[in-house]
């Protein structure tokens, strides 16, 4: 009995180890280069278009609800988010407007100035082009992992503060582009949304955000 | 125009009085079947029932993901989120508990609380005990007492399954369910349609690959 209690005992430490070994914090030299590389990509891009997968993780299910669809971004501040599985609902951030396009059923909502939509706005396209490193607006920490880098985003504004507990945005290496944004509610809930085919500076065509 | 008033008051109170429940005209009472009825709908502990949900309120629509689950015996967990994830209402609710366990400050009124926990109560509701029985040609009506409301479960004899509920106050109609179901397990999609305010649910089942 004992000996299986130092077993038990041995793996959870050494699990723990493993666990420390795949993240590590980075130093400020590493984070110095890495908002760097970040920054320089997002700076070139014009427009952005990417599938991506949502999961939506609530503790008390025995399974996360899956949907997906397509993403496009252009510069200044055009953006559609689109839904296409399991059901069509697209939404397109665009000179002020909202606009709604949920199975065929239109509606517009004119946000004008608002300061939240704006930041919502902002906060969609720096999480897919990974510039978010807004000291203002959030306090980060940044962590190294083997292949990817990944940067944790704590609002610092209230409103928002009410809505996304913490922002963690998941980096290649490689190319520094995002690959995973996870949106965390409470520990327990989240959002995850794994971003695949991203194409960057492709053209895009403004029918694209009629919606 | 103190006079006009007074007669004002006294007809809605007679109108009111003489109106009688409208549930179940042109169906005749028939002897008890069945003391219990069951609904399947959202019962199983082992399933995840997650919907599209499109709710129109007073003319403003508001759209997201309706989930709920049965964590135990008596109590289902239902969430709210928006398509995008965020938690707008997350409540526990039994036959006899309500929990709020969060809801954003701009849901956050009592009239909207308490109108969804009736609905959900409604909604999730397994088992109801039947005093009286009526039936038409298309339907056998269970109708079973639930404090000072009535619920009317009506039993589609073609298709032999549950397709609607009605809760009514003794005089009037306060909203119902409407069942869309194929295989009378789990609903396809569900209507909540209230008659006294201009609210509408409605659930779509999430199919999933």
């Amino acid at each position: 009995m004992k000996i299986r209690s130092y077993i038990i005992v041995l793996f959870l430490i050494g699990f723990q180890l493993k666990c420390f070994a795949q993240e590590q914090k980075m130093s400020e030299s590493e984070i110095s280069a890495f908002k760097q590389s970040v920054v320089a990509i997002s700076k070139k891009i014009k427009t952005l278009s990417t599938d991506f997968v949502q999961y939506k993780h609530l503790d008390f299910l025995s399974k996360d609800i899956e949907t997906s669809g397509k993403m496009i971004f252009k510069e200044p501040n055009s953006l559609l988010w689109q839904y296409k599985k399991p059901y069509n609902y697209s939404i397109v951030f665009k000179n002020g407007k909202i606009l709604i396009n949920d199975e065929g059923k239109k509606s517009a909502v004119d946000i004008g100035n608002s300061k939240l939509f704006g930041k919502i706005n902002k906060l969609i396209v720096g999480s897919v082009s990974g510039d978010l490193f807004d000291d203002k607006e959030f306090s980060i920490s940044y962590f190294k992992i083997k292949d990817q880098n990944s940067a944790r985003f704590i609002p610092k504004d209230a409103t928002l503060k009410k809505y996304i507990k913490q922002i963690e945005l998941t980096f290649d290496k490689e190319d520094a582009t995002v690959v995973q944004v996870k949106l965390l509610e409470s520990s327990a809930d989240y959002t995850r949304i794994v971003l695949k085919n991203k194409v960057i500076n492709a053209k895009v065509d403004e029918a694209s955000f009629a919606n | 125009m103190k006079l006009l008033l007074r007669i004002s008051i006294f007809l809605v109170f007679v109108l009111c009085s003489c109106s009688t429940n409208k549930v179940l005209q042109d169906y005749t009472s028939v002897p008890l079947e069945k003391k219990i009825f069951e609904v399947p709908y959202f019962s199983n502990p082992a399933m995840d029932y997650v919907y599209k949900a499109n709710i129109t309120v007073y003319g403003h629509e508001l759209t997201g993901i309706f989930i709920a689950k049965k964590i135990n015996d008596t109590t289902h967990r239902v969430v709210f989120t928006t398509e995008f994830g965020n938690k707008l209402m997350d409540f526990e609710i039994s036959e006899d508990n309500f929990k709020v366990n969060s809801i954003v400050s701009e849901l956050d009124r009592k009239i909207l609380i308490n109108t969804l926990e009736e609905d959900f109560r409604l909604l999730l509701k397994k088992e109801y005990l039947v005093q009286k029985q009526f039936e038409n040609e298309s339907d056998n009506i269970y109708k079973s007492a639930d404090g000072n409301r009535d619920n009317y479960l009506f039993y589609s004899k073609k298709n032999h399954q549950l397709e609607k509920i009605v809760r009514s106050s003794k005089t009037k109609e306060k909203f119902m369910l409407i069942f869309i179901t194929e295989n009378n397990i789990f609903a396809e999609r569900v209507q909540i349609i209230h008659q006294n305010i201009k609210l509408k649910i409605d659930l779509n089942y999430f199919k999933s690959e």
